[in-house]
């Protein structure tokens, strides 16, 4: 696949982009000020870190469900280990990020050494991962954390949100390890073909449980910080969370299929839905209607990268 | 090695299950909350409610909006059942009577935080005059309602409160105490003094619903010692999830369980429906919270002896008349009763609860009265 032909979706999706901004802009004069798009990128950043990894999952052909309840159950222990098992809140914090870590480990051996297909391997970790944080709370909540917790959450450095800061700095690392490096090329040869990459001597299955992990990971990474955005750790939070990630990578033009894919096509996916969100509820549109405009926005996204992707790539 | 490897985790989850899981139980009912509990007496003497002083919070550089025209938004735990359809439709009515409100209800469809939370900072961000909610849970909303606050923005809440400091006023249904003692004494009456119940709630941190079954608890424990509790499940305000948490009850407890509380206004018809289905109406008492249209089937066959409830319209109403009080500035921090309209003048008690009235208890001979 060249350059050329990746470039078509990720510059139409720029296009929608752009698009969309100026009419919502012109719906409601609060919708382009500062204030508001820092806001919004505080509020996509826990989707925006999970679409990262699930990038590199979705483009060898895979794909992670159980992120949503790593999420959870991150958030869940972030409490258990701080509050019921006395552990100073940094090491609680670096801990629960750990278990995420785990929790994606698990996942790829399922997915690697016991050759599970990906969506019932992780569909099946989506609820045993979700029940342990059910079970673990007992659907208590914990609150009470010290102010300098929610710097991550809440605060600000020179004027952009931490968490904001921490996506561009992690969304620029993964385009490069996803573009420029070796381990990027094996992530496309295994969805391109995988039993081709696997005798051409590339290490097929390191490659998917560091990307399992690092999925698990990165969850565990975003239930922490939503924890501090809402002071309360629940052991629902994260339900549909898995579907939100999936949408915005997929609308960024990274094929279900495997082989196709890049961070930025993920990152304007990511923007087009926050913006119609966002922008739709300003100017008026009621939640479900955002609904509706969101899962059209989805199929034009992808009938287009299938119009454009006829040219006998397969 | 792999498989020692998931072995050992699966292991340690479970025993981090039965360990953990015992190290954070408070309430001695499963559902309940930690906050202190102030059961009434057993006879019908009233209880006092305490004069506290104001502790809800205020909007910072609110503009004087006195008789002009303010634009509100009411956010609920979720939109699309009976109970807030009722409560929207009241603080509509409301704000067609009071002529200068422009009001919009909008919400999650699931009773879920994270989605309300989204709403709500979206709609700061559209810059409303006043915000009207029903919490998902009391301390996850109090960041973005302080926001709000901080904006100018006022704030009321009703059904399920937030942390004090995050919102002006709430307007409380009735006390919970008085809740509670409605649900034991219609509950002991049903299935006598040493009958044994299960409770299915929407989730165990819901504010209303924990404060409510922690209150049940201690009330039970004051008044009616000899009952048993079985077991609370969660079914999130779901009617699916309510009729199989119920049914799972019936079939795991059998003959063991007289009672099931319906915790929230979609639990209690849907356990109703599963005892009606197993065939056990009559053996098993269901007494919950439940709008009177959504049982006239099940008190007519005389499968549910009891509804309790308050009027949502009412409640819907008296919050909009506090948030206009409120945004007028006829409602101050320390003020002891609020005007609302047609209700009359409500009490104000533990410092910024507005107190609708007393539970009403809904029976064959008075529910064909009612059309909510």
């Amino acid at each position: 696949m060249s350059l050329t032909r990746l470039l078509r979706h990720e510059t139409i999706l720029a296009v929608l982009l752009a698009a969309a901004l100026i009419v919502l802009a012109g719906q409601s004069d609060k919708f382009f000020t500062t204030d508001n798009l820092l806001n919004q990128g505080r509020l996509m950043a826990e989707v925006g870190l999970v679409a990262l990894p699930m990038t590199f999952i979705i483009v060898t052909g895979g794909i992670d469900l159980s992120v949503g309840s790593i999420f959870g159950l991150a958030a869940i222990l972030l409490g258990v280990f701080w509050k019921n098992l006395g552990f100073p809140l940094p090491v609680a914090m670096i801990a629960a990020v750990l278990v995420g870590g785990i929790g994606g480990l698990v996942n790829g051996v399922i997915i690697t050494r016991f050759r599970v297909p990906p969506l019932i391997a992780t569909l099946a970790t989506l609820a045993l991962y979700r029940g342990l944080a059910e079970g673990i709370s007992q659907a208590r909540s914990v609150r009470g954390y010290p102010d300098w917790f929610f710097v991550f959450g809440q605060g600000e450095l020179l004027g952009v949100p931490s968490q904001l800061w921490l996506l561009v700095i992690l969304a620029i690392a993964a385009a490069v390890m996803l573009g420029l490096t070796t381990f990027g090329r094996t992530v496309y040869a295994i969805g391109s073909n995988e039993t081709a990459a696997r005798f051409s001597g590339l290490h097929v299955d390191r490659a998917k449980m560091v990307i399992y992990g690092c999925s698990g990971l990165v969850a565990g990474l975003a239930g922490v910080i939503f924890v501090s955005r809402v002071s309360t750790t629940r052991s629902d939070m994260g339900t549909g969370l898995e579907l939100d990630v999936i949408t915005a990578v997929v609308l960024g033009g990274t094929s279900i299929f495997g082989g196709r894919g890049t961070i930025i096509g993920t990152a304007l996916g990511l923007a087009l839905m926050q913006a119609l969100k966002d922008g739709l509820s300003l100017s008026g549109v009621k939640g479900d209607g955002t609904i509706v405009v969101i899962g059209l926005v989805l199929i034009a996204a992808v009938l287009i990268g299938n119009l454009l992707s006829r040219n006998g790539d397969g | 090695m792999y498989k020692t490897m998931i072995l050992a985790f699966g292991l340690s989850g479970a025993l981090a299950l039965a360990g953990a899981g015992r190290a954070l139980a408070d309430s001695p009912w499963t559902g309940g909350d930690s906050l202190p509990t102030n059961p009434l007496a057993c006879d019908n003497t009233p209880g006092t409610a305490a004069a506290m002083p104001y502790d809800g919070g205020q909007p910072t550089g609110a503009p004087d909006l006195k008789g002009k025209k303010i634009t509100v938004v009411d956010v609920p735990k979720l939109i699309g059942i009976g109970y807030f359809n009722a409560t929207s439709k009241g603080i509509a009515d409301a704000a067609k009577e009071l002529g200068n409100v422009d009001v919009k209800t909008d919400g999650p469809t699931k009773a879920n935080i994270d989605e309300q939370i989204t709403f709500l900072d979206n709609y700061i961000t559209s810059g409303v005059n006043g915000i009207l909610f029903a919490a998902n849970d009391p301390v996850a909303i109090a960041p973005v309602l302080k926001k709000a606050l901080g904006k100018g923005i006022h704030v009321v809440g009703y059904d399920a409160n937030s942390t004090p400091d995050a919102r002006e006023w709430f307007v409380n249904q009735a006390q919970f105490n008085g809740i509670a003692k409605a649900m034991v004494d219609n509950m002991a009456k049903e299935i006598g003094e040493d009958g044994s119940f299960a409770i299915v709630t929407s989730t165990f941190t819901t504010p209303n619903q924990a404060r409510w079954i922690s209150e049940m608890a201690a009330y039970q424990a004051k008044c009616h010692p000899k009952m048993k509790w079985l077991e609370t499940v969660e079914a999130q305000e779901d009617n699916i999830l309510s009729f199989n948490q119920a049914n799972t009850l019936i079939n795991k407890y059998g003959d063991d369980l007289k009672g099931i509380f319906g915790m929230t206004s979609v639990a209690t018809p849907a356990s109703a429906d599963a005892v009606t289905q197993s065939g056990k109406c009559g053996k098993i008492a269901v007494v919950g919270l439940a709008t009177p249209n959504a049982m006239k089937p099940y008190v007519a066959k005389d499968c549910v002896k009891s509804v309790v409830l308050w009027n949502p319209i009412d409640l819907g109403y008296a919050a909009m008349y506090v948030l206009r009080a409120a945004a007028d500035g006829d409602l101050k921090p320390g003020a002891t009763s609020v005007k609302a309209g047609k209700l009359g003048e409500l009490q104000i008690i533990n410092g910024s609860e507005v107190l609708l009235g007393a539970p009403f208890i809904f029976t064959k001979d008075n529910i064909n009265n009612f059309d909510f």
